[in-house]
């Protein structure tokens, strides 16, 4: 029963996470946002915020809290909406995203009295930090997680698989890390552009590799994720989940167009729209 | 920190800047529980084995990959740990510049970052291995601090010196094993602040890294001629000390800049850089490495080619000096 409870109120946080998103985005004005990217990985930081992560918003330095690192750095909507939601960052900010000397980035950029972790944006860097954060822990005899997002596409970058395999090497147990595989990347799909094959490569670099079919469905997320949590296997773990790009905006859906782009007051309308009509969809069911 | 015997100094500079570094390394971890060590596969070419052998929990030999070498000692910087990343100056900062510039020096982290055999020690490997741009690469990064010390002293001094310093530092080094001892006693070290090696009120040398040996026999060599010359120990390229080039302005009527490391961004560039708000600042002659890629060939023959031994360096003065009487 509880646990139905805690479903839906991540629910709940995913709504607000979406229309936050878009009204940053939308702030934003021509300078546009990366929205594909952030609205694919929305369900996976909403359960990793509010069903999973031991954190205090009220506490930003807490010791013992889980990290977070967002290695797709470009998705730092998701981010900064998961931030907003969890109280870390005042929704007044909303209208700043990507303004002159604001806070919020278009990618993310260390605050920690916001909440944000660590600076990523250029895509590989987050992983290896959060390798060397697992890492810290082990040495101190710390007892938090590592909870880091890697995108499908990053995983071109040589340098992610530099880390995997050092985490593998040094049994960094304490890392969790879900790869948001939504089949796009800046060009084309991930299979036109570069084809991998994650769950081979994974495997190989010597990681615990675990699946959610539907990394949209936050039931099927916070099952997962709360096993992986609990687990205590003694290699890395890596989560492999499908997405879709755009997720809950029905002219984003799959449409590369919006991997990053403005949108304008008929779109930022309809993008509402969608997610109101969801929002009374899920209420009536 | 403690005294070092002058024992202990003599065998380091026997051996080179490599042991002077690890050994010192091995004594501040001694010091202090928060010293880690990463390294690309440079176990042994780094000397770093005394290390890894006394402290096995804080080495890592993360394999032969330099950009994931930097996002780990990111991470550990990040957990308040105080890492010093060590590789062959030619391959760190060069390869993992980016990785350098965005998880270290954006988040202005307690990281260390040493290039070993900076400059062209890796003569006869040819130009892979040398490292002759990395203080052009690490200038332009925000908050880095940029120190090459000048023997096996102040190598031991910049350790200890820079696990008291907040933010991100590079540690350049060059020199073979058999460099001078150039400091046998104690001395004042202070990251940022450069030392007067010697006074003098004709020429000012000014020099960073081990080639300071070369800017000290330059002086000699110019005395014997009349000519005097002060030398300055400029460790610490990043910042740079400018009081002391406020006073050598003033003082001095020519500059030498002293480096092994391209004309091109180093020490010689940063020097220029400030002397262009001056009007009558005095002009200045920059003794390193051309701006080409080298023949191959030992140390020896690499100093010699590129103008880094004594004797060039003063008949550059000497000529710039003469020059400027017509």
């Amino acid at each position: 029963m509880e646990k139905k409870s805690l479903i839906n109120e991540i629910k709940d946080k995913t709504e607000l996470m979406r229309r936050d998103c878009i009204e940053m985005g939308y702030a934003a004005g021509s300078q546009g946002a990366h929205f594909g990217p952030a609205l694919s990985c929305v369900d996976i930081v909403a359960t990793i915020f509010f069903g999973v992560m031991d954190h205090d918003p009220k506490n930003p330095r807490m010791p013992e809290r889980d990290r977070f690192v967002l290695s797709k750095g470009h998705a730092c909507l998701a981010y900064y909406a998961a931030l907003i939601e969890s109280g870390y960052i005042p929704k007044e900010m909303i209208s700043q995203f990507k303004g002159n000397d604001s806070i919020l980035c278009g990618h993310p950029s260390m605050n920690m009295q916001y909440g944000i972790e660590v600076s990523t944006g250029s895509l590989g860097s987050g992983l290896p930090i959060a390798c060397g954060m697992a890492m810290a822990a082990k040495i101190k005899k710390e007892t938090h997680k590592i909870f880091c997002v890697v995108g499908d596409g990053e995983c071109n970058e040589g340098i992610i698989w530099e880390a995997a395999f050092n985490a593998a090497k040094y049994k960094l147990k304490n890392l969790i890390v879900i790869v948001d595989i939504n089949d796009f990347q800046l060009s084309g799909t991930t299979s036109e552009v570069m084809p991998l094959n994650l769950d081979a490569l994974w495997k190989a670099a010597g990681w615990d590799v675990s699946y959610i079919d539907d990394g949209n469905n936050v039931k099927e997320v916070l099952r997962v994720l709360s096993e992986i949590k609990k687990s205590n296997g003694e290699n890395p773990k890596v989560i492999l989940t499908k997405t879709v790009k755009g997720k809950g905006i029905s002219f984003m859906e799959n449409n590369l167009a919006f991997h990053a782009a403005p949108i304008n007051e008929e779109q930022y309308k309809q993008a509402v729209e969608d997610l109101k009509r969801a929002e009374t969809k899920r209420r009536n069911q | 920190m403690n005294n070092i015997s002058l024992e202990t100094l003599k065998e380091w500079s026997k051996l080179g800047h490599r042991s002077s570094f690890s050994e010192s390394l091995v004594l501040l971890a001694r010091e202090r529980s928060d010293v880690v060590v990463v390294s690309p596969d440079l176990t042994t070419t780094a000397r770093l084995i005394n290390f890894e052998k006394e402290f096995p929990d804080r080495f890592f030999n993360v394999g032969i990959a330099e950009q994931n070498m930097i996002g780990f000692t990111a991470g550990l910087a990040r957990e308040g740990l105080m890492p010093f990343a060590v590789s062959i100056a030619a391959f760190a900062p060069m390869r993992c510049a980016e990785q350098t510039r965005n998880m270290l020096g954006y988040m202005n982290l307690n990281a260390r970052v040493v290039g070993i055999e900076a400059g062209c020690r890796f003569g006869p490997l040819g130009n892979t291995h040398f490292a002759m741009d990395d203080m052009g690469v690490m200038r332009g990064i925000p908050n880095f601090t940029i120190i090459c010390p000048a023997d096996a002293h102040e190598v031991y001094k910049t350790v200890f010196a820079v696990a008291e310093h907040n933010g991100p530092v590079h540690i350049r080094l060059t020199g073979a094993p058999g460099s001078p001892l150039l400091y046998p006693n104690d001395f004042d070290f202070k990251i940022g602040k450069s030392i007067e090696y010697r006074s003098g009120k004709d020429v000012a040398i000014i020099a960073t890294g081990s080639v300071l040996a070369e800017g000290i026999r330059a002086a000699d060599i110019l005395e014997k001629k009349g000519i005097s010359a002060r030398v300055i120990d400029m460790h610490t390229v990043k910042p740079i000390d400018v009081d002391m080039l406020n006073k050598v302005f003033r003082e001095n009527q020519l500059i030498a800049t002293v480096e092994e490391h391209s004309v091109i961004g180093g020490l010689g560039s940063a020097v220029a850089e400030y002397k262009a708000g001056f009007k009558d600042a005095p002009s200045q002659i920059m003794c390193g490495l051309r701006d080409s890629f080298r023949k191959i060939g030992n140390y020896e023959f690499q100093m010699k080619e590129n103008g880094l031994v004594a004797e060039n360096i003063a008949e550059n003065i000497v000529n710039v000096l003469q020059l400027s009487k017509v």
